[in-house]
């Protein structure tokens, strides 16, 4: 078995696994039946990480595997690519989709249907980020936008169905742009994959030029809407906010990076793709404050988390934006892109981590808003937890999303800030840091004991009397534990490990095996002390965000109005202003 | 080159239909219209550098490229299944809020949850 | 406490489609000579490797098989989604809104034989046609399908005439004499063996030296079983998913 072969275990292993499910679903329900939707879970899910761990030698010595699939010849066939950013891409994918679906298995929607469209989706990511090829990378995201739309409304909520409605509607139309930036790259030089069309648009005709602008703009806005940048970013909070817990862990922490790291493998070989990542870091940079601004208003805990999700994408889209402007082969480019992805992965699984632990306090307590639910530790413990594992979870993915040492958002957040020091992205992201702190400790008052804070803020279209809130039992209590305590621990090892993680990051990022990234001091004496200036930042924001003045301001965010033909709009404008830019920085 | 105005004109009336109508199925259609659009225009261009369709018998006038309808089988596919779900959804909507006016939708979801 | 109003949707509406419509001039517009490199290089080598003359035949199934695999997954998942979106929609017991809460899933055509004598589209000319012309459309499905790398149609195109096929028996069933192609259970269970089966066609290259996706026949005496045979697996999916789906949106299913 050749390397090749080899490589594409990751994407058919799941598919085996999906199709082992399906199967189940046929045969009566049963022991037997659910055996074999197990099985086909630990084929998918299961033995993927393994083949990694063999990949993992041939991947760090700087040696890359790529192909055309079936053996065709190269002008015609798929041509794959299979490199460090693949492989950081795949162990994203396959953790947070195993702790997932290990917690949903206590939790969220069961059964062999689920499991299946779960396997399909994570052989879909991992699909995406191998593929060098235009239509293939069409034909991939369209599989991962499909198992979105289907799993989004298994939690049964009626909002849920909406959200997945807008979601379809948005993404769909964004497709067929690409679609046709693909036919407008075709025209011009006759080949689909990436090599090909970067050799065709060196002889092509000034006339043309106008043309591969445009396409490369229906590309990356249609990619954009996915990644969920502003403007593009309206169908985000309430797909996530209403999907099952353990989907919108996977949907928060893979399914809006994989579309990115697909965009930088375009970006590095066509021109004008170091423009394209200058617009979109500078974007990054807006949205993670305006991500955070917008957060700190909600008043529903998972839509907070959605909105943060949001910024934090911000954080991860500025510094890749920068990251391709200044060109991947320097070294202050790879220090980027491995601080892009170190955030992109903490994130997955700190923002994972909060989607479960906030899931089982809500699922628990029966309540979503942050303004009336309290005494969390003391209802889990009424629901059948001894030790307050569920309380510990969330308070180390806290710590982590506010950047706390020692834990793996403070690793993370510090590569950003030390690899952008001094540009207009540095402020902005100290800024978004701030206000993250401070939403943060809104959404962990509902751990408090009743009594112990100041006023409730009670909202005029809340209902009242929420005294008698009855406690359910979580069911699968086991499960859910399992999922969030290995989420956890493996915060706190990012943390504790940043030094050696960061080499590796980074010459799996360099060409030729050694690492050419410039690697920051993690725990100098200057990132602690700006550690501890957010924080107190965050503090005093937070007071003025529960005081009169702050609170009406934030209602009025929180009400403003969003309506479904406002996200065509900004895709719409996104498009124009893109391909405008770009149009003008030829000229 | 009339023929691509009028794909361009049937591509803007099917995202027209997806925007500005408050009916989801008719968004649905315009969906679709905007897919058949993206696929002629493919087929269309495609069509221009020969005169028979791409299978080998034995006379040898030129073939048209075959490598658009290819991709579009795939397209057309893709926006029947996309089509199919998104219908599907629409009637769960309606089961759930007796309405198809996305406006109504909105406010009755809004004030259910 | 109340909404701001929102700008105009006439204005909304026309800035989106103003703006895509000024991008999308120079894609829909441009001059430029459509490639040939492509079809000049499938016109001399595309019957050699893939066995099959019809060019796009071996485009879908030889060099781009695994856009087809894609594709493949793509209509499982949305049966998969559409067929739990509607169950759920039969057992709803209370919907938000008032407009109408005697809804009914069952359409004009439903299928369900108590319901068919309330029914005032379902008539007994289209029971008959439907029911006698039902077994020659799967007949010419099953052509299309076979014949696929001789000549236009292939897994796709068969797959869809049987699917219409399976309707027209499922709509043509006189006395509730349901055809076996109607049940939930057969049609699932063709879907899910024929994607257990697609893709186990697609790691066995693997084994027989081509790589993944490749040609396991391609050195023997006919390369081209192996699009037929993907043709055969690939028409009886399609067949069966969107005949399952356009069962179930009739509201007939057990």
């Amino acid at each position: 078995m050749r390397p090749e072969d080899i490589v594409f275990a990751t994407v058919m292993l799941p598919l085996l696994g999906a199709a082992l499910a399906f199967c189940a679903k046929l045969l009566p329900k049963g022991r037997f039946a659910m055996a074999v939707e197990y099985a086909g879970a630990l084929v998918g899910l299961g033995l993927p990480p393994l083949v990694l761990i063999v990949l993992f030698p041939v991947v760090f010595n700087g040696q890359s595997i790529s192909g055309v699939v079936g053996l065709w010849s190269v002008g015609i066939g798929i041509t794959f690519r299979f490199d460090g950013l693949a492989y950081l891409v795949n162990i994203l994918g396959y953790t947070i989709g195993a702790a997932a679906w290990i917690y949903s298995l206590g939790a969220g929607p069961k059964g062999p249907a689920f499991t299946g469209v779960f396997l399909i989706q994570t052989a879909a990511l991992c699909a995406t980020i191998m593929t060098t090829d235009l239509f293939n990378l069409f034909v991939c995201l369209e599989i991962m936008g499909i198992t979105s739309y289907v799993l989004i409304p298994t939690s049964g909520k009626p909002g849920a169905t909406l959200a997945s409605f807008s979601y379809l509607m948005v993404s769909a139309s964004a497709m067929v742009f690409f679609l046709l930036g693909t036919y407008g790259f075709y025209r011009l030089t006759g080949s689909l994959s990436y090599g090909g069309i970067s050799a065709g648009l060196q002889t092509i005709s000034t006339d043309d030029t106008v043309l591969s602008i445009v396409s490369l703009a229906l590309l990356v806005s249609a990619i954009a809407i996915r990644v969920a940048v502003m403007p593009l970013y309206g169908w985000l909070p309430d797909a996530h906010a209403l999907a099952p817990h353990a989907v919108s862990a996977v949907l928060s922490g893979v399914l809006i990076k994989t579309p990115l790291f697909a965009l930088s493998r375009i970006l590095f070989l066509l021109p004008s793709g170091m423009e394209v990542g200058e617009l979109m870091g500078i974007a990054g940079g807006v949205t993670a404050v305006l991500g955070v601004v917008i957060a700190l208003s909600q008043e529903d805990a998972k839509r907070l988390l959605a909105y943060h999700s949001i910024s934090q994408i911000g954080y991860i889209v500025a510094a890749w934006g920068m990251a391709i402007s200044i060109g991947v082969d320097t070294p202050a480019g790879t220090s980027l892109m491995v601080a892009a992805f170190l955030h992109a992965f903490y994130h997955a699984v700190f923002k994972g981590l909060l989607f479960l632990s906030i899931g089982t306090t809500i699922d628990v307590a029966n309540e979503r808003n942050v303004y009336i639910l309290r005494d969390g530790i003391g209802k889990l413990r009424d629901a059948g937890e001894k030790v307050p594992i569920t309380f510990i979870c969330f308070v180390i993915g806290t710590l982590s999303i506010s950047a706390i040492p020692p834990l793996n958002g403070f690793v993370s957040k510090t590569a950003i800030t030390y690899a952008m020091k001094g540009s207009l992205n540095y402020y902005l992201l100290s800024m978004a840091a701030v206000g993250t702190v401070a939403s943060f400790i809104k959404l962990s008052r509902i751990y408090w004991p009743t009594g112990k804070r100041g006023r409730l803020h009670i909202e005029l279209d809340d209902c009242l009397g929420t005294s008698s809130i009855p406690i359910s039992r979580p069911p699968g209590l086991v499960a859910r534990m399992t999922a969030q305590s290995l989420l956890a621990v493996l915060c706190v090892a990012g943390g504790l490990a940043a030094h050696h993680i960061l080499t590796i990051v980074g010459t799996l990022f360099s060409s030729g095996g050694t690492n050419s990234a410039v690697l920051p001091t993690i725990y100098s004496g200057e990132n602690l002390l700006k550690t501890g200036a957010t924080t107190l930042g965050g503090v005093l924001l937070f007071f003025v965000a529960i005081s009169k003045a702050g609170s009406t301001v934030l209602h009025t965010i929180r009400n403003r109005p969003r309506s479904f033909q406002g996200l065509f709009v900004s895709f719409s404008l996104g498009t124009a202003v893109l391909a405008a830019f770009l149009v003008v920085g030829k000229l | 080159m009339v023929e691509r105005a009028l794909l361009l004109c049937l591509l803007l009336l099917g995202f027209w239909g997806v925007v500005a109508k408050k009916n989801i199925i008719k968004k649905i259609f315009g969906l679709n219209i905007l897919n058949a659009a993206a696929v002629m225009l493919f087929i269309l261009e495609g069509n221009r550098i020969g005169t028979e369709a791409p299978i080998l018998e034995s006379d040898l006038a030129l073939v048209v490229d075959p490598i658009p309808q290819a991709l579009m089988l795939t397209a057309i596919v893709i926006g029947v299944c996309v089509t199919a779900l998104a219908l599907a959804l629409a009637v769960h909507l309606y089961q759930i809020t007796g309405s198809f006016d996305i406006d109504t939708i909105r406010e009755r979801v809004k004030d259910a949850t | 406490m109340g909404k701001r109003k929102a700008w105009s949707p006439i204005l909304q509406a026309g800035l989106a489609i103003g703006a895509m419509g000024i991008v999308l001039l120079p894609v829909f517009l441009c001059q430029t000579p459509w490639p040939t490199a492509a079809r000049d290089y499938l016109v001399q080598h595309g019957q050699d490797e893939s066995g099959a003359i019809n060019l796009v035949s071996a485009i879908y199934l030889g060099y781009r098989a695994f856009d087809t695999l894609g594709e493949t997954i793509v209509l499982l998942v949305a049966v998969i989604g559409t067929m739990g979106l509607l169950s759920r929609v039969e057992s709803l017991v209370n919907p938000i809104g008032d407009d109408d809460n005697s809804i009914q899933t069952v359409s004009a055509f439903s299928l369900r034989g108590e319901k068919r004598s309330s029914h005032v589209l379902r008539t007994h000319l289209l029971e008959v046609v439907t029911g006698k012309i039902g077994p020659i459309v799967l007949l010419f499905g099953f052509y299309v399908m076979l014949y696929g790398h001789l000549s236009p149609g292939g897994g796709f195109q068969g797959g869809v005439i049987i699917a219409s096929g399976i309707v027209f028996l499922a709509l043509g069933n006189q006395q509730d004499n349901t055809s076996v192609l109607s049940k939930s259970s057969i049609l699932g269970g063709i879907e899910s063996v024929s994607f257990l089966l697609f893709i186990v066609v697609a790691i066995s290259g693997i084994f027989f030296g081509k790589g993944f996706f490749g040609n396991p026949l391609a050195d023997s005496a006919y390369p081209v079983g192996f699009i037929v045979l993907m043709n055969s697996i690939i028409g009886l999916k399609v067949g069966a998913s969107i005949g399952f789906m356009c069962i179930a949106m009739m509201g007939g299913h057990d």
